[in-house]
């Protein structure tokens, strides 16, 4: 790697204010040809800012932007691409309604008076094989899981043949497999000169891919590394300004009587005969590859999906059809995707708080003070950081969202908690915050399911793991018996007989 | 970020200026009308442009629900013409049973209200269970209802009988503490109105299940059944407007209440409701219809432009109303 | 009704084609064509029925001629119906009221073309000569003999309002023949405003007359629905002593005020909805007899006072 290389896109000295608060304090920043640099920190460090100012999103209040050296010659999202600056940004910005082929030519249509699909099918499909992607160029993005979208932006940006790819926690929406795919790509364009900025809350990625380091905290770089001078607990100690000790709680859930047994529970189509049982007390986590039914499954028990099969609440039968039938049997679904389904974006605080509640706060009216009087103690325990009380969730970042999702989830005080990824896309801080507050759940004699795509997140909270594969259970482990080969073998389904091992309680 | 910020409001907050924006226009053609013709304040002038707003505007509230949770009723004047026209026909065939009276007038209201609710529950049904988009369903009753009074009316118009309609004037003509009842009920339902969208459940539902139904439904809410009850609430509400609307002319005929869907649902967007829906305001929809019917009386009361122009008026009027709303909004 | 009878038709239809299928073969029936607008307000909706009535009379009397009507409420759903009463039904005379003048010119110009017989009623097509036979009420004696009511029953200063119709040619020509029939009779219009025929808009349109004007001695309706308003918003007033009205066309509940010497309504103008039964008698003349039927029927506007009143009355009609 020549360090001295000329950067191609460069920040120099920027700042940026948004009203009297200065969020950005003097940023010197650089991407080289052939060089892929990662940018961390935890949320609201600046990350976004700053690659929104080299997308030419954002204007910097002061400092300069320089691509080849001189300032760089757009001030919108579009001319930039058209310099050959292109941001793949976490919500894809792709049209649901039209095809892969129609977004990657979308603005740059061949053809004169008339559209020449064929010409831009077969320019699709050669892009999509160069990344080595089975979607076909026909296909509508709206029918196309999220992995394959990301594998689309990325045509999309090579399409524009893009020089500078700056990339916003690609791979938070990736199975591992998927994450593969990625980093071959990766380093395929990193090989063809392309300036590659990458972001990532997944440390052990970013020792992966990185040729630079930059961590950012408040607003500032605190440290510049290269490629092999910072290990992860370096960058998290970095990121976070203090030692990170461990940031799962010590396991000591001692389960009680039995919560919940679900037995033959299927979910079409999907979801077919799972069995298990959950325990007061414990924690219970559930792995698997994304499309193997865990969510389906979660649905399904909370009646969000039509569900059969047997289940039982303290040994008394329960059929449930909705998620308020559910609440009243004491359970709460906290959803993997917050922005779509978890809370009301362009609504306060206040309102997402306490829609899942509502009758609790006063009939036929509501009570105002009632409702900002269990935001104010939600904001207090949970720790959620607003810069006004009465702002649109929309402008939280995602850690905030995501601990008043859980406020939000809590409110009715379930004894069982399921809850769906509870960190993606999130620092390393506040993910050691919502561990603990599924440690405390867990003492105080709640049952709680945790749903994640990260492994140790599972290993780290777990008292009992249930693997999911192809919509049926895989296996359970316990105790002793959980490690991280273990889920592995049980999640591709390599170690068949570990799968029988546990019989069901 | 501060402490401060993070406590809760106190005390009673201004709208914001962008909220004020309808109700700047409203102040302006009031005192435009004042400036042009001195009749324009008299009490009988206004007495008249509020009763004709009342129709449209009970309308209108029921309408805000609609669209606050994402729907779209675009049946509602053909409806009123067909709730008319059943009442009247109801009225003239139980005349010989039951005599001219006031038990006669609660059928003929009863009846009215029942076929309001019925046809809220048509449409509410086919939008929630059949899952069509509330725009073909209510596009669809539309053509059934307007055609439905042309049949019964036999092309023609539908009377009251003569006894009956004397009786039942009072209804629209007089009033309570010299305030005509059309007047009164509005007021009542716009309040009615104000205070359920704010302080109850069902408006926050509303709101929430406009903003994202995902969301709504994952939070317990029972989406269908607060969708369903929009259309019954609309549909009752028609059927109310009606009562007050037959005494007027004592006749329903199928060019009765032509537009007034298009009339009503612009009144809400004026008012400030998101079109999408996730956002009901329903004292601006009450400004918004107040707007509408200003406009047409300062028109034919001060002759500033030729007749043909008057709809250009209302036109720019209504774009400018939302212009200065959305443009406060966006800074 | 004309849906009842839409369907009764439909079903005496097939009834017919089942038992009399080789009467029929025998000799040809001619079959006529009606397109009109739907019944959408008063006058229409009595132009309907009259239609719908003369239809049937003829049938009965004349077995070897058949109608096919179609209503329609928009420009392009007429130009629609007339396309496939020529491609389905293989008519031999279009009886047609025009939605509106200019789309409707080329589509019947094709029919003709066909060597069809063509009958246009009440608005004329923008090309002279189309047609073998026009029939249409007079909209400037229309406009002509109301005025002529006013010169002769005001004095010199007397103030009136108008309300008027949906802007159109139609209304431009009533109300030009009004303004020219009081000329120099020294009498003041006050104000002139469109009530879209329609008795919502013409009663808020009144009120607001009434709020600004303190006196007003008459008021020209000009339409019959738009007068049963205009009375209503001026008995709100209190002030039906003050100012009589003239409506027009004939709707039955004013004629019978005008029988019954109401001082409100003194007066009637006709401008009747039965010229379309005028239009598909003369019509069905051409294919039953040999009388010569070309040409053009234009059915005079005559003021109805009670006196005539009688003669212009139908109870059963809608209108």
């Amino acid at each position: 790697m020549n360090t001295e290389a000329a950067p191609v896109l460069e920040l120099r000295d920027v700042r940026k204010s948004f009203g009297p608060i200065e969020i950005l304090h003097g940023i010197d920043f650089a991407l080289r040809a052939g060089e892929v640099h990662a940018l961390i920190g935890e949320n609201g460090a600046g990350k976004s800012t700053i690659m929104k100012i080299l997308g030419g999103f954002i204007e910097p209040t002061s400092g300069e932007v320089l691509l080849d050296g001189r300032p760089a010659p757009y001030d919108s999202g579009a001319e930039a691409e058209a310099a050959g600056v292109v941001v793949i940004h976490q919500e894809f910005n792709l049209a649901p309604d039209l095809t892969v082929s129609e977004n990657i030519w979308l603005g740059r249509e061949l053809g004169r008076v008339f559209l020449d699909h064929r010409a831009m099918r077969a320019g699709t499909q050669a892009l999509l094989d160069q990344l080595d992607s089975h979607v076909r160029p026909d296909a509508r993005i709206r029918d196309l899981p999220v992995s394959d979208r990301q594998m689309v932006e990325i045509a999309k940006a090579l399409a524009r043949k893009a020089r500078v790819l700056i990339m916003d926690e690609p791979s938070a929406v990736l199975t591992n497999r998927e994450v593969e795919v990625l980093f071959r790509q990766i380093d395929r364009l990193r090989a063809q000169g392309v300036a590659l900025l990458y972001t990532s809350h997944r440390l052990e990625e970013v020792t992966r891919l990185a040729d630079r380091i930059t961590v950012l905290r408040d607003g500032a770089v605190v440290r510049r590394a290269m490629r092999g001078e910072l290990t992860e607990d370096g960058m998290a100690t970095a990121m976070v300004g203090r030692d990170l000790q461990d940031i799962y709680p010590a396991k000591r859930h001692h389960a009680g009587e039995l919560a919940l047994e679900v037995r033959g529970f299927s979910v079409p189509p999907l979801v077919e005969d799972v069995s298990f049982t959950l325990k007061r007390g414990e924690v219970l986590g559930i792995s698997g590859l994304v499309g193997s039914g865990r969510t389906e499954l979660a649905e399904g028990l909370v009646g969000l999906r039509p569900a059969s099969g047997d289940m039982r609440r303290g040994g008394v039968r329960v059929r449930i059809h909705s998620v308020r039938e559910a609440a009243a049997h004491g359970m709460a679904y906290l959803t993997e995707d917050r922005k779509e389904r978890g809370l009301l974006l362009d609504k306060t605080l206040r309102e997402n708080l306490t829609l899942s509640t509502l009758p609790r706060f006063g009939a036929p009216f509501l009570s105002t003070e009632r409702e900002e009087a269990a935001l104010t103690r939600a904001i207090a325990d949970f720790d959620i950081r607003a810069p006004r009380r009465d702002m649109r969730v929309g402008n939280l970042s995602g850690g905030n969202q995501q601990k008043l999702l859980l406020a939000k989830t809590l409110l009715s005080d379930p004894e069982i908690v399921i809850i769906d990824e509870p960190t993606r896309g999130i620092d390393v801080g506040t993910k050691s915050q919502i561990y603990a507050f599924i440690d405390a759940l867990a003492a105080k004699g709640k049952s709680v399911i945790v749903i994640s795509s990260d492994m140790p997140e599972i290993l780290g909270l777990s008292d009992r793991v249930l693997v999911m594969r192809h919509g049926r259970l895989a296996g359970e482990l316990a105790g002793e018996r959980i490690s991280e080969t273990a889920v592995v073998r049980l999640v591709m389904g390599t170690a068949e007989e570990a799968a029988r091992e546990p019989t069901h309680v | 970020m501060s402490d401060a910020a993070l406590r809760p409001a106190t005390g009673f907050r201004l709208p914001g200026l962008s909220a004020l924006g309808p109700l700047l226009a409203l102040i302006l053609l009031v005192v435009l009308g004042a400036f042009l013709n001195d009749n324009f304040l008299s009490q009988g002038n206004v007495t008249n442009v509020l009763a004709r707003s009342a129709f449209i505007g009970m309308i209108a509230v029921g309408m805000t629900f609609v669209i606050t949770s994402g729907g779209l009723d675009l049946s509602v004047g053909s409806m009123a013409a067909f709730i008319a026209g059943v009442m009247i026909l109801a009225m003239n065939a139980l005349l010989p049973a039951m005599g001219v009276g006031v038990p006669l007038i609660l059928v003929g209201m009863a009846i009215a209200l029942g076929a309001g609710l019925l046809a809220g529950l048509g449409n509410g049904l086919l939008v929630t269970k059949a899952h069509i988009e509330p725009f073909i369903v209510t596009l669809g009753t539309m053509g059934i209802f307007r055609s439905l009074v042309t049949w019964l009316a036999d092309g023609g118009t539908i009377s009251l009988d003569f006894a009956v309609r004397q009786l039942y004037r009072p209804v629209y003509y007089s009033g309570l503490f010299g305030i005509a009842w059309p007047i009164l009920v509005f007021a009542l339902v716009a309040i009615a109105g104000q205070v359920a969208m704010r302080h109850t459940r069902f408006g926050r539902y509303c709101e929430a299940i406009g903003s994202n139904d995902k969301v709504a439904l994952y939070s317990a809410v029972n989406v269908d059944r607060i969708r369903l009850l929009t259309y019954v609430l609309l549909g009752l509400l028609v059927g109310l407007a009606t009562i007050m609307y037959v005494p007027r002319l004592g006749s329903a005929s199928g060019s009765t209440g032509m537009l007034w869907e298009l009339e009503a649902i612009a009144a809400v967007i004026i008012g400030g409701t998101a079109l999408k829906g996730g956002y009901g305001r329903v004292w601006g929809t009450v400004v918004g219809v107040l707007i509408l019917s200003l406009i047409d009386n300062i028109l034919i009361l001060a002759d500033l432009v030729s007749p043909y122009l008057n709809g250009t008026i209302q036109g720019v009027i209504i774009v400018l109303a939302v212009v200065l709303q959305r443009r406060k909004t966006a800074a | 009704m004309e849906r009842r009878t839409f369907l009764a038709g439909t079903a005496t239809a097939a009834l017919a084609a089942g038992f009399a299928a080789p009467a029929a073969a025998q000799a040809k029936k001619a079959v006529i064509g009606v397109s009109i607008p739907s019944a959408t307000h008063g006058f229409m909706g009595g132009l309907n029925w009259h239609a719908q009535e003369t239809i049937k009379r003829l049938k009965a009397t004349y077995p070897n001629l058949d109608f096919v009507l179609a209503t329609a409420g928009a420009v392009g759903k007429q130009v629609n119906d007339i396309e496939d009463m020529v491609a389905t039904r293989n008519i031999d005379a279009l009886v047609v009221l025009p939605f509106e003048s200019e789309p409707l010119t080329s589509p019947v110009k094709a029919v003709k073309e066909a060597g069809k017989w063509v009958t246009v009623v009440d608005r004329g097509l923008a090309q002279p000569g189309i047609e073998d036979l026009y029939v249409a009420g007079d909209n400037t004696a229309f406009g002509r003999v109301s005025g002529e009511y006013f010169k002769a029953n005001l004095k010199p200063g007397a103030k009136i309002v108008v309300l008027r119709g949906i802007p159109t040619t139609l209304d431009n020509e009533r109300v030009d023949a009004f303004q020219k029939a009081i000329e120099g009779s020294g009498i003041e219009i006050l104000d002139m405003q469109h009530g879209n025929w329609n008795r919502d808009k013409a009663f808020a349109v009144m009120q607001d007359y009434l709020s600004k004007h303190k006196k007003i001695d008459a008021v020209w309706a000009a339409d019959d629905d738009m007068a049963i308003g205009v009375m209503e918003a001026i008995s709100q007033a209190g002030r039906q002593k003050e100012m009589w009205i003239v409506g027009g066309a004939g709707m039955k509940e004013i004629i019978k005020r005008v029988m019954d010497k109401d001082p409100q309504v003194p007066v009637d103008v006709s401008y009747t909805p039965a010229q379309i039964s005028t239009a598909l008698e003369v019509t069905a003349l051409r294919f039953v007899s040999d009388t010569p039927v070309y040409g053009r029927f234009i059915i005079g506007s005559t003021l109805i006072t009670p006196e005539n009143a009688a003669q212009f009355y139908f109870p059963n009609s809608p209108f």
